[in-house]
């Protein structure tokens, strides 16, 4: 009696320890790489197609997929939205399950994750072919690129601008573009709105918000020739201590809070209620994006909402180049026909219709009359997309999205407790560990 | 069920005083989250005047409860769910506990202990690697995945409870019946069942109420969104991956989320606190 | 016929007072010749599959991962130790260890003793007793997940109802970000699982309680004992096996922590709100450090194991 069940026992366990052995056998690497210069890549595809999404995004993509599922009898897309803080793990575990979907629509600062390590099909052919090859955005075109080959197309544009309400600043008799040249212009012209307009608050910023932050006041950096990361990818360091422009823009910050020429919720805004106060007209200057200064604004609000790109602070001019990138995924099951859904999505009327959605063309050329009419605030960053930047760096999400960023953590030692010098030693540790950490 | 005589009058105004504190204290802040739901996002954000507190309105449920309500399917989700995991507990739970209460086989003790060491586990730890094995088999994305994943993890409390359950049960009520000629089958359901039930529909109400609020799992486990369940859909509310966050949905959210363990708890109570107590007590 | 009833019968498993200490299994189960093992083992083994599949082989899997570098996709390499050493050095997760013990050492003690004073208000037969019994079960019920949700509204500056009660009380302006400070984000955690839990320690507790007879009260009141001097002397030695089991699943489950803190700070600002879950959660899920993060939790599985063991020593220590 005793041999048989101990023999049952050891059986279970046996089993137990076999399937994990046989699920760590089966996620060891990578998938196999797509050939995409095969002739007939790319046409004359059918079946379906998969394709992730960030939940944030979705309405601008669910809108493509619609368009091109209509144009195509035999081949049909389907969209699944994907949680934001999900995703990048989501997509890393079923790599190694070996299933995945054919593409993946996602924040492109996630590309370089995954590129590095052969996750995404070579479409750099297929790229240089298209006809608009160089309207497309600067930024994303970037971020998708590794070792001068491309491994995705840019999808969704993101671009931070400062927006002011024009109708206050003219009744404390300023004009955006005098003022908004320098850091040093716009705080002079904060402090005069607070003396003509006392009921309104000049200037606003999320200060609990990093990624928000990271989107709007890293251009201000920017604008001066200079960045908070050094070094080529895989290879990479803070660039704080020492760095005289990003003290300069704490000290812009922290002035705005000293002398209370933001509102009180700055401290605490975490994003959730981002733009809220300048869509509703307590607020004059409002770094931030199109979706939330202008697509959520009552069509009334909309004109006298205008923006100029992030000035540094002593001039010079930048924008954040946000957004979605499209990749293909080696492995996909249907790579053909994920192809004719990508070059789909980067047509001039599925980048015009972006704006509806909130959010910008990544085609320079997308900005006609007609756009320029009914989206009249998205015409500056589309028409400059050459000066749009963002990092590439493995690091991002934990340098600048997270809640326990290093970043965060140093604006608001430098903001709201006055210990810049302080809050840059302390940044420039944490950018050096982390980037440390995440090289390859 | 009384085992104390009448208890003594001068402690009656204290108790009086006390039961009534403390019910406040308890139901309370439970009502004022309900009375919550019901008020417009301007109530919840701003900071009005008492009177405009009552301003009351249904729109917060519109997303969970109308008919084009994208809310919906995570309700019904998590219904389906939670309900396939509290039957699939209960009968798991006392086969089991049956098994190891009145069988002698070898190798008993160490499984049991081995069920019981799984509470000691936090999910969070092997979180990946049973997601690696669950998509092997192809449990991922599925609700099917799910069922099985919550009752593995109120297993080992139900187990623990029928075991004690059975342990209570008199050996000459099932002697008896075996000189009846009952097989095992027959044993469950028609001899012992007077006495399981209890334990029975508290295995099945605590899996209910842990598979009901569980999210990190299903979080882990569910691409697709049509199998997202109600507290994933709360936690997307909060973040506001769908745009800005709507504190009116989340609080409306959350009412639904309380309602079913309200009444389920309240009309099964007397199973569940018996089972409770005399499970846990033995150990 | 009830649960409670048969443990009062004659032949049930030891007697009342033995119910603490462990009964030996031949007392504990009379065989009968005709309940084969293999009917047993049949009866338990969709129970074992669940649970060697679900939590036992990720188990052995996570323990393999701990010895690796499992980065993110792509191939892994053996790392040996590597993950164990460098935890153990690790500023940040004895910064999170620290903070659940001190969450763990805040909640515990107003949990057992609320949960033991609701138990007596209710053990006795009054009207109402039922009512109240389910009125303070109720938070429990909800689950920490849902009534997290619900606070994060009222916890919100400004406009969130714990704020408004403080201002128009005049203790505050009402604007305390109660979920951004690290202080006063503890002392929102703690106030709701002081508040959500004791119902559940009320309950361990209330049967034990029911099963003090009535002579060795009376016996007391004789004696012209105070209330507070009959339940030390006397209801506690009895049920101490209860006592120690209500301690026993608190402290697990506060050294398991996450949900609330999950939901309510993110483990913020910055990492001084992060219990050790959440840490593991952040080193897995964030950094994407797989390796690291499965050898820090199985670090505190072993942990939680000891600290386990250690209460159930100390507890039953002294019994006989």
């Amino acid at each position: 009696m005793i041999d048989r069940r101990q023999l049952l026992r050891a059986g279970l366990a046996l089993g137990a320890a076999g399937t994990g052995t046989a699920a760590l056998a089966a996620c060891a690497g990578t998938l196999p790489p797509i050939d995409t210069t095969a002739d007939n890549f790319g046409a004359g595809a059918t079946g379906s197609v998969t394709v992730w999404c960030r939940a944030a995004t979705q309405t601008a993509i669910q809108a493509a997929a619609e368009s091109f599922n209509a144009l195509h009898d035999d081949l049909q897309v389907t969209v699944l939205p994907i949680p934001d803080a999900q995703y990048v793990t989501k997509l890393a575990t079923s790599i190694r399950g070996g299933s995945v979907p054919d593409i993946v629509d996602f924040d492109l600062i996630n590309c370089p994750l995954f590129s590095v390590r052969e996750a995404f099909a070579d479409i750099t052919e297929l790229v240089e072919a298209l006809p608009f090859r160089d309207s497309l955005s600067a930024g994303h075109m970037g971020l998708a690129s590794y070792e001068d080959r491309l491994y995705g197309i840019p999808f969704i544009g993101d671009y931070s601008t400062l927006f002011a309400n024009t109708d206050l600043l003219a009744r404390a008799g300023l004009a955006l573009e005098e003022v908004s040249g320098s850091l040093e212009s716009l705080l002079e012209a904060c402090h005069t709105l607070k003396r003509e307009l006392p009921e309104v608050a000049p200037w606003t910023f999320p200060g609990n918000a990093s990624g928000a932050m990271g989107f709007t006041i890293q251009p201000m950096i920017w604008a001066a020739d200079t960045d908070l990361i050094a070094g080529e990818l895989g290879d990479q360091s803070g660039n704080v201590v020492g760095n005289d422009v990003v003290e300069a823009v704490l000290e812009f910050h922290r002035q705005l809070w000293v002398d209370e020429l933001v509102p009180q919720r700055a401290f605490v805004e975490d994003g959730s209620q981002w733009g809220h106060d300048y869509r509703s007209g307590e607020v004059v200057f409002f770094p931030g994006a199109y979706g939330s200064a202008v697509a959520e604004a009552e069509e009334s609000f909309r004109p006298s909402s205008q923006n100029v790109l992030l000035p540094g602070p002593t001039g010079g001019r930048a924008t954040f180049s946000g957004g979605d990138n499209m990749c293909l995924l080696n492995g996909a099951p249907n790579p053909s026909g994920a192809w004719m859904f990508m070059r789909h999505t980067l047509e001039l009327d599925v980048q015009r219709a972006l704006p509806d959605s909130g959010y910008m063309p990544i085609r320079s050329d997308s900005a006609d009359d007609a756009f320029a009419e009914s989206y009249e605030q998205a015409v500056l960053p589309v028409t400059h997309l050459d000066e749009g930047y963002v990092p590439s760096t493995l690091a991002y999400n934990l340098l600048y999205n997270q809640s326990t960023s290093p970043w965060l953590a140093m604006i608001r030692r430098g903001v709201f407790d006055g210990d810049v010098p302080g809050a840059m030693a302390e940044a420039q540790s944490e950018y050096d560990r982390i980037l440390t950490q995440t090289q390859l | 069920m009384m085992s104390r005589p009448v208890v003594k009058d001068r402690r009656a105004v204290p108790y009086a005083v006390l039961g009534v504190l403390f019910a406040l204290i308890f139901s309370l802040p439970l009502l004022w989250s309900i009375f919550r739901a019901f008020q417009p996002n301007e109530t919840i954000l701003g900071t009005p005047a008492i009177p405009e507190l009552f301003d009351l309105t249904w729109q917060n449920f519109s997303v969970f409860l109308s008919s084009d309500a994208v809310m919906l399917r995570p309700v019904l989700n998590s219904i389906v769910v939670s309900l396939s995991t509290a039957a699939l507990t209960a009968v798991v739970a006392t086969l089991a506990g049956y098994g190891f209460s009145k069988f002698s086989f070898g190798g008993s003790r160490l499984a049991f202990g081995l069920i019981l060491l799984s509470m000691m586990v936090p999910f969070q730890a092997i979180l990946t690697p049973l997601y690696l094995l669950m998509n092997s088999v192809g449990l991922t994305d599925s609700l099917l995945g799910l069922v099985l994943f919550s009752t593995n993890f109120a297993l080992p409390f139900g187990i623990f409870l029928m075991k004690n359950t059975f342990d209570t049960v008199p050996q000459a009520l099932e002697d008896s019946a075996i000189i009846d000629g009952a097989g095992t089958l027959r044993m469950l359901v028609e001899v012992l069942r007077p006495m399981i039930i209890p334990g029975i529909a508290s295995s099945a109400l605590y899996a209910f109420l842990t598979s009901w609020t569980e999210f990190l799992g299903a979080l882990t486990f569910l691409t697709t969104e049509k199998y997202f369940t109600l507290p994933i859909a709360l936690l997307n509310i909060q973040v506001g991956t769908y745009g800005e966050v709507d504190f009116g949905q989340l609080v409306a959210g959350s009412v639904i989320a309380m309602i079913p363990c309200v009444i389920l708890y309240v009309s099964l109570q007397r199973f569940y606190v018996q089972g409770l107590a005399a499970g846990a007590v033995k150990g | 016929m009830t649960a409670l009833d048969a443990t009062t019968r004659p032949d049930s498993l030891g007697s009342r007072q033995q119910r603490g200490a462990p009964v030996p299994a031949s007392r504990r189960r009379p065989r009968s010749l005709t309940h084969r093992p293999a009917t047993g083992v049949l009866l338990v083994a969709p129970a074992l599959a669940l649970v060697a599949f679900f939590a036992l082989a990720p188990l052995v899997l996570a323990l393999f991962i701990s010895f690796t570098n499992w980065p993110l996709i792509g191939e892994y390499r053996f790392v040996g130790l590597d993950n164990y050493l460098q935890a153990v050095q690790d500023p940040g997760m004895w910064k999170a260890l620290r903070y659940t013990l001190l969450y763990t050492g805040i909640v515990t003690g107003p949990i057992l003793l609320l949960g033991y004073g609701l138990a007596v208000l209710v053990r006795s037969n009054r009207r109402g007793a039922t009512v109240l019994r389910t009125i303070f079960f109720l938070p429990y019920v909800i689950g920490l997940t849902t009534l997290s949700y619900m606070l994060v509204l009222e916890a919100q500056p400004d406009s969130g109802g714990l704020n408004r009660i403080l201002a128009g009380l005049g203790l505050t302006d009402g604007s305390t970000a109660w979920l951004l400070d690290g202080v006063l984000g503890t002392v929102v955690l703690s106030a709701l699982v002081i508040w959500a839990v004791p119902g559940l320690t009320m309950i361990l507790l209330l049967s034990a309680m029911q099963g003090v007879p009535a002579e060795v009260y009376e016996a007391a009141d004789i004696d012209g004992a105070s209330w507070l001097r009959r339940e030390w002397s006397i209801t506690v030695p009895i049920i101490r096996p209860a006592i120690g089991m209500s301690l026993i699943i608190s402290v697990i489950g506060s050294f398991l922590a996450f949900n609330q803190f999950f939901i309510l700070t993110k483990g913020g600002p910055g990492t001084d709100t992060t219990t050790i879950v959440g840490f593991v959660y952040n080193r897995a899920f964030v950094e994407l450090q797989l390796g690291s993060a499965t050898a820090i939790s199985l670090i505190l599985v072993v942990f939680t194991a000891l600290v386990t063991i250690a209460q159930f020593v100390l507890l039953r220590g002294s019994d006989e």
